[in-house]
């Protein structure tokens, strides 16, 4: 016995987990520094998708331009990167935006927010091998696409908003359109915690893995569903509304630790399935309060060009806090766009979290911080 | 022991109420189609293609000014003064021949930016969306229905009027600066005649004094 435990080689031994892995979520490639199966360091290398946003955005010659760039950041929610690019020139050029689009933008906003968590739970799922859900979660997604196109002609890259209004009205079937996906949406909330959410296998493959504590999580500037599932109540839809949100009323779900340690994998996931039934009641009362009539594009002015000046707007994407700084030299196009991404954040901290805990868990943690790796690299 | 057995049973009902969800799915309707053979009706406002209506098109490249990408290339000459090229069906006079309007679809991002600014609604997404190439010059879409042979002789017959209008100008100039010339000569003269004048009467007092 004593012979054998001699001849073991206990260098370290190091191995690259992507770019091309089915649950690095994108081109990420993890740098994984082992003793064994346990993971001593990770080392996250990013770069792979990256597409040069922020110089793209000085390159263009009007900031309406920009718009279809934001889409392009974090492709699973097109609609709520618009909206924080939207805010912030709306800011900047001091435009009142009608009530209408508003609402609309709400509307647009929340059914993005589910359709991301849709995937993001999907894909989590299905990094744990739980294939079903997935398919399932698509289904779902599917119809909220569906609306979408229907309203905007696009499925995934919608370019739907226009500083200071948005591009075209929406469909006429709208409102039952998205009341029908209300209606049968519910049900599938508690299917799909019978399935996936309560599953013993699920919560034992996540329950006490990758804990986040409050304090990291803050330190590290953590936002969204990540920064809630370890405790805090932070939602910017609540503490620094934008748009008409402090018109809704809906909670902030948290992590409270039911399965395991406070902030673990399973608490993040808990906190996102919660937070689609928070979206449902936003839009069940935005439906209730958008008005009939009014013209969506008649705040929209025909030439944009700012005073100098800068401005940092942020909003509360599925993903977390995203802020863009724009600053203007009074020109047709930006001086320089920044665009804070959460994911970027979040992959951050992913060394702190995932340090002596096995390759397979590490699966784990990276599925359940949901990274874009389009918003990580932009 | 007992806890070995709880845990056992915790599992087994999960497993067994995820079953029950699969088993009613199982038995629900379909949601996927046999693409090829079943086709999902895209909406009216599908962004899939770029069509331009070139019988609209006035040649104005408000699209391509909008265009992100630089995907749209127009290049347009003006019409000589013998034709009328008539209005388009929005009653805008059309000025220009379009000798080349090419959408590269290659590079096109499907925002959409290009059909707002239009002033004739001439160019705009149709829901058609099975277009693959083998070749990417084939997604190079021409939409100018020009000739290469017409294109040739509206280019010389605008290339023609715009030398006759040249040298026109020219001419204008010429004469113009002939004009000036002969005008700032008699000025001289004008001026070299006071001059003496003065002369002549600067020296009478003098004439009187002596």
């Amino acid at each position: 016995m004593v012979e054998i435990l001699d001849n073991i080689d206990q260098r370290e031994m190091v191995i690259n987990m992507g770019p091309q892995h089915p649950s690095t979520h994108g081109v990420l490639r993890l740098e994984l520094v082992l003793d064994g199966e346990i993971i001593k360091k990770v080392t996250p290398n990013i770069g792979y998708l990256h597409r040069c946003f922020e110089k793209y955005a000085e390159q263009m010659d009007d900031y309406s331009k920009v718009i279809p760039y934001t889409d392009r950041m974090d492709y699973v929610s097109a609609i709520n990167q618009e909206h924080g690019y939207v805010l912030a020139m709306e800011r900047l050029l001091e435009i009142d935006v009608p009530e209408r689009v508003e609402y609309i933008r709400v509307i647009m906003a929340e059914l993005q927010r589910i359709a991301s968590h849709l995937l993001g739970i999907g894909a989590f799922g299905l990094d744990l091998g739980a294939f079903t859900p997935f398919l399932y979660c698509f289904t779902e997604r599917e119809k909220i696409l569906d609306i979408f196109e229907r309203t905007t002609g696009a499925r995934l890259l919608y370019n739907y908003m226009a500083v200071g209004g948005l591009m075209k009205d929406v469909h006429p079937e709208f409102k039952t359109d998205t009341a029908d996906f209300l209606k049968t949406f519910r049900p599938k909330i508690k299917e799909l915690n019978d399935l996936l959410s309560y599953n013993d296998i699920f919560i034992k493959r996540t329950a006490n893995i990758g804990v986040l504590p409050k304090q990291v999580a803050i330190n590290y500037g953590a936002s969204g569903p990540v920064l809630r599932g370890s405790g805090v109540q932070w939602d910017l839809r609540k503490n620094d509304p934008y748009s008409i949100y402090e018109k809704f009323d809906f909670e902030i779900p948290v992590g409270m630790g039911e399965m395991g340690t406070l902030g673990d994998c399973w608490d993040r996931y808990i906190v996102r399935v919660r937070e689609m039934e928070q979206s449902l009641r936003i839009i069940e009362q935005a439906l209730d309060g958008l008005p009939e009539e009014g013209d969506v594009t008649e705040a929209v002015p025909k030439r944009i060009r700012p005073k100098n000046g800068s401005i940092y707007t942020r909003s509360e994407s599925p993903r977390g806090e995203l802020g863009y700084y724009i600053e203007s030299n009074n020109s047709a196009s930006p001086y320089r766009v920044k665009a804070r991404a959460p994911s970027f954040v979040h992959l951050g901290m992913l060394p702190a979290i995932s340090k002596g805990s096995l390759i397979a868990d590490l699966v784990a943690i990276v599925g359940s911080i949901d990274i874009v790796l389009g918003e990580v690299d932009r | 022991m007992l806890n070995t057995v709880k845990e056992g049973w915790t599992t087994f009902k999960s497993i067994f109420t995820g079953m029950g969800v699969t088993m009613r799915h199982l038995f629900g309707p379909s949601v996927t189609l046999q693409y090829p053979d079943e086709k999902m009706e895209l909406p009216k406002g599908a962004r899939a293609k770029l069509y331009v209506n070139i019988d609209d098109c006035i040649g104005c490249n408000l699209c391509a000014r909008a265009c992100p990408v630089n995907c749209i290339d127009i290049e347009t000459v003006a019409a000589t003064s013998d034709v009328d090229l008539g209005k388009t069906s929005t009653g805008n006079p059309k000025r220009f021949w379009l000798t080349r309007f090419n959408i590269d679809m290659a590079k096109c991002m499907y925002c959409d930016l290009c059909v707002y600014p239009c002033p004739t609604d001439c160019i705009y997404m149709v829901p058609e969306y099975e277009y693959s190439e083998f070749d990417r010059s084939g997604l190079v879409y021409h939409f100018s229905n020009l000739k290469p042979e017409m294109v040739a002789e509206v280019k010389e017959k605008a290339e023609k009027e715009a030398a006759e209008k040249k040298r026109q100008k020219e001419e204008m100039m010429r004469k113009k600066a002939e004009e000036k010339k002969r005008k700032e000569l008699e000025k001289q003269k004008l001026e070299a005649n006071k001059s003496i004048k003065e002369d002549d009467s600067s020296s009478k007092p003098e004439n009187n004094d002596s």
